[in-house]
């Protein structure tokens, strides 16, 4: 999409000043605003948004919680929380403006009074703000809250806009549990706000390296012609952490590695480095793509010797040693969650048929990094590959975090006068070359959603085709009889040795990071 | 890294022959995790007596966030002697990581007599391949222009503020920009002193509620520092630009007219008042007021609307400083042409 031409025919002052859409004056009603989530990302990035100048000056955020407290009370909290999470220091300048545009309104999830004096208060921001009957709904409360707040917002006409203005709500993960739960909260969701109102957030998509991969693949002439099947070898997606849970037990023990991540963040990513060129950059374009994607997965028959669980158990990170899972506090000792999964998939269309994809995601590992790898094939075994000369595949590697960046390996000659090949590595870090830190992802996706470019969100039928895959996996994994097995991995290691047979089976072996 | 000189120095003396060999040999030297980067070479030229020294501490901080060559070039046609001198340094800083040092290489050149009009071949021996070029020229222009560096040149920068003519000056400049066949960006930092106050005047009106303002704009008052009226003639020269005015009196005492697209009248008010180089902006339309006006801080704008029965809100919004460092900042960080500036020096052309 040509912003800079839409919003100069909209308001010709903004030709050549921004390459995005600019967000609308609104009011932003945080549910759950007294949680973690609104502490350390979601008021932070409002914040920094506001300092940077990104955010329209009428912009109001209303904090709805159950807690009393008032309005002084609140913002003092924020403002505590901001300076301890905020990315750039908070200028006591800009806090005393942006303090003001914060409120607290109290209320029961499911009283619906508290929502109709939430919609009288909407209406005097409008009058006394300029928000305009602007209003967007962010989700930052657990699942089951969903279905009242979403109910009472709709009685309280609030999920429906004024002629020329627009309401939309922001909904957090996990959205689902499975395809059956998931459809469910669509149609809890869509009984009040439309699928053009409802904006999933993934916070991966908000990262800068992953919204690079479509730059680095549609921008550049080179790699497109080799990404298929022809040349790529296979593709290896590794989303790894030294943490274990956390003080989020009570949730991962209903969850699980492969609904924590796999069925959202990674199965995201996939689809970016697996789809087709969309026709332009619109948000449903890219998204009807990205969708072909998971619907292009080969569904799991055979999860036994596809799809590797594994579970930590005690060891040591970085030196110091680590209770295994089922120690952890509120951890069932019995438990049978998985914190390692590691899967090989295959998606069945033109391009990538007979190119596996091997995904691997874990708690406890050596190292913290989140990538994406592609395998090229290797050189014809003549010249220089000659059969007792194996050379090394060429990889491209897509760091997501941390230390963003791409590179590629390569074969060179090593200086002398023999002729001994080795591989040498070509690195970008964004670090490295752009000084200036990247906005936090959830800055990016509210200046998104305040601006209509849904783009970055996911949407239904995504998340539905995710959980449609997903599904026959937990099934197998749950089902009384033939279950597969869950193998456990000693905290620090690379996860269980059945993830690297995975692999090896096929000949390969994971990356090392 | 023990024989790179303190950073805002100019370095290491080199023969201008040896130039490549000793930046080889520099960064054999290094010592420690360091990281050579580059994305952009970045020349700056300048005639000014003391030049290298000044600019060698804007390249070091630019260089902290733009990773660049730097070739600085301090000339001085009028000595009757050639004289040549090279200096090369590395400027380093720690990652945001904190795990390595990110070094950008300086090259500094001081060209005496004759030879200072060998700037081209001086430039075109030390580019590092394949990056762009951005040349920065510091002070006015001369007729005529070497067109062998434009056939180069990526991003011309300059800064129209100091220009003692703003015309002829600006006719080079395009003259330039034709021979290259348009290829060249223009990028004036008179023009980058004016993109946050643009923001927040634009910002007014993103709402299309707010659209019907501009067809009611009765009055806008700039005040400018001494030295840049022609700062505060860019910003009139933008809204012109963009709202479709056209001049119907030409200036009389910091003061002109304008019309728009319906013949109705606009009046400009320009009042030179010391302090930043934009002090307070005020549009006037026929039923409430846009207020840009500097913060008392310094570094922030502080923006608002009043109309009738409306209380107004004071907000903070971020402001471009006027330093050389933010200022060619702010403008590494952009990308495409300036196709407004054009437009804005179009129309404003007559009064510059």
């Amino acid at each position: 999409m040509n912003r800079d031409v839409e919003q100069s025919q909209a308001n010709p002052l903004r030709e050549g000043l921004a390459s995005r859409a600019v967000p609308q004056p609104c009011s932003v009603v945080i549910f759950g605003a007294t949680g973690d989530l609104t502490h350390r990302k979601l008021i932070p990035a409002l914040y920094n948004l506001a300092a940077d100048g990104e955010l329209p000056p009428a912009v109001t955020v209303i904090g709805f919680a159950r807690r009393q407290k008032s309005d002084d009370d609140f913002r003092r909290e924020m403002e505590e929380s901001t300076r301890k999470f905020s990315r750039q220091p908070v200028r006591d300048e800009i806090w005393k403006t942006f303090a003001q545009s914060i409120f607290y309104h109290q209320s029961d999830f499911a009283d619906e009074n508290g929502f109709k004096t939430l919609a009288d208060r909407l209406a005097r921001v409008d009058k006394e703000r300029g928000t305009r009957g602007n209003r967007l709904f962010y989700f930052a409360v657990a699942p089951d809250q969903f279905e009242p707040i979403l109910e009472n917002l709709k009685t309280a006409g609030l999920n429906q806009a004024a002629e020329g203005s627009w309401a939309r709500v922001i909904v957090e993960k996990p959205f689902g549990t499975d395809l059956a739960s998931a459809r469910e909260l669509n149609r809890v969701v869509h009984n009040s706000f439309a699928e053009n109102q409802t904006y999933r957030i993934d916070h991966f998509l908000g990262k800068e390296t992953a919204q690079n991969i479509l730059v680095l693949r549609f921008a550049n002439a080179i790699f497109e012609p080799l990404w298929n099947t022809r040349y790529i070898d296979h593709v290896q997606i590794t989303a790894a952490e030294t943490l274990g849970v956390e003080g989020r037990a009570g949730y991962y023990e209903t969850a699980g590695a492969l609904r924590d991540m796999v069925q959202n963040h990674l199965l995201q990513l996939l689809c970016l480095v697996g789809m087709e060129p969309p026709t332009d950059l619109d948000a449903d374009s890219i998204r009807d793509e990205k969708v072909k994607v998971v619907r292009s997965l080969r569904r799991m028959s055979d999860v036994e010797t596809t799809v590797v669980r594994g579970q930590y158990a005690t060891g040591a990170i970085n030196g110091k040693p680590v209770p295994a899972y089922r120690e952890e506090e509120n951890v069932d000792p019995k438990s049978t969650i998985d914190t390692f999964v590691a899967l090989r998939l295959q998606i069945d269309n033109w391009r990538w048929a007979d190119v596996p994809i091997y995904m691997r995601v874990g708690k406890r590992l050596p190292k913290s990094g989140t990538e994406i790898s592609v395998h090229f094939k290797k050189a014809p075994a003549v010249l220089f590959n000659k059969e007792n000369v194996t050379l090394d595949q060429n990889v491209l590697v897509i760091r997501i975090q941390p230390d963003e960046g791409i590179s590629l390996r390569m074969q060179a000659k090593v200086p002398g006068t023999s002729l001994r090949i080795e591989p040498v590595k070509m690195d970008f870090h964004y670090g490295t070359s752009f000084g200036k830190a990247s906005p936090e992802a959830y800055e990016r996706l509210l200046l998104d959603a305040m601006s209509g470019d849904a783009t970055l969100f996911a949407r239904r039928d995504e998340v539905e085709e995710a959980w449609a895959f997903i599904d026959p996996i937990e099934e197998a994994w749950h089902a009384k009889v033939g279950a597969p097995g869950l193998y456990f991995y000693p905290a620090g290691s690379w996860g269980p040795n059945e993830a690297d047979e995975l692999l090896a089976r096929d000949g390969r072996a994971w990356r090392r990071l | 890294m023990p024989e790179v000189a303190p950073s805002y120095s100019l370095g290491q003396p080199v023969e201008v022959g040896k130039i490549d060999k000793e930046l080889k040999r520099l960064w054999q030297q290094g010592e420690g995790a360091m990281t050579r980067a580059s994305l952009i070479n970045l020349a700056i030229y300048s005639e000014a007596p003391d030049a290298l020294e000044k600019n060698t501490p804007i390249i070091a901080k630019i260089a902290e966030n733009h990773a660049c060559r730097a070739i600085a070039i301090s000339s001085n046609g009028a000595c009757k002697e050639n004289r040549v001198e090279a200096w090369i340094n590395a400027h380093c800083h720690v990652s945001r990581t904190g795990k390595e040092q990110i070094c950008s290489e300086q090259l500094s050149f001081r060209l005496e007599g004759p030879c200072a009009n060998l700037l081209a071949s001086i430039v075109f021996s030390h580019l590092d391949s394949d990056l762009p070029f951005y040349l920065w020229w510091q002070g006015d222009l001369h007729d005529p222009m070497d067109p062998q560096l434009w056939a180069w040149v990526d991003r011309f920068i300059y800064d129209s503020s100091g220009w003692k003519n703003f015309g002829p000056q600006m006719r080079l400049v395009e003259t330039a920009q034709e021979e290259a066949r348009q290829r060249i960006v223009l990028c004036d930092l008179n023009w980058t002193r004016l993109d946050k106050i643009r923001v927040a005047i634009a910002q007014f009106f993103d709402h299309p509620a707010s659209h019907h303002h501009f067809a009611e704009m009765e009055n806008v008052t700039i005040q400018f520092a001494p030295g840049f009226k022609s700062t505060a003639l860019l910003l009139v020269g933008w809204l012109g630009a963009q709202l479709h005015w056209r001049i119907n009196e030409p200036a009389r005492n910091g003061s002109c007219r304008f019309l728009d697209s319906n013949n109705r009248k606009i009046d400009i008010e320009l009042h030179e008042a010391t302090g930043a180089p934009i002090g307070k902006i005020v549009l006037r339309s026929r039923e409430i007021e846009f207020v840009v006006s500097p913060a008392k801080c310094g570094d922030l704008l502080e923006v608002w609307r009043c109309g009738q029965n409306e209380k107004p809100l004071p907000q903070m919004m971020p402001a471009q400083s006027n330093d050389s460092v933010s200022l060619l900042s702010q403008e590494l960080m952009r990308g495409g042409p300036h196709r407004v500036y054009l437009h804005a020096v179009s129309c404003v052309r007559s009064l510059l």
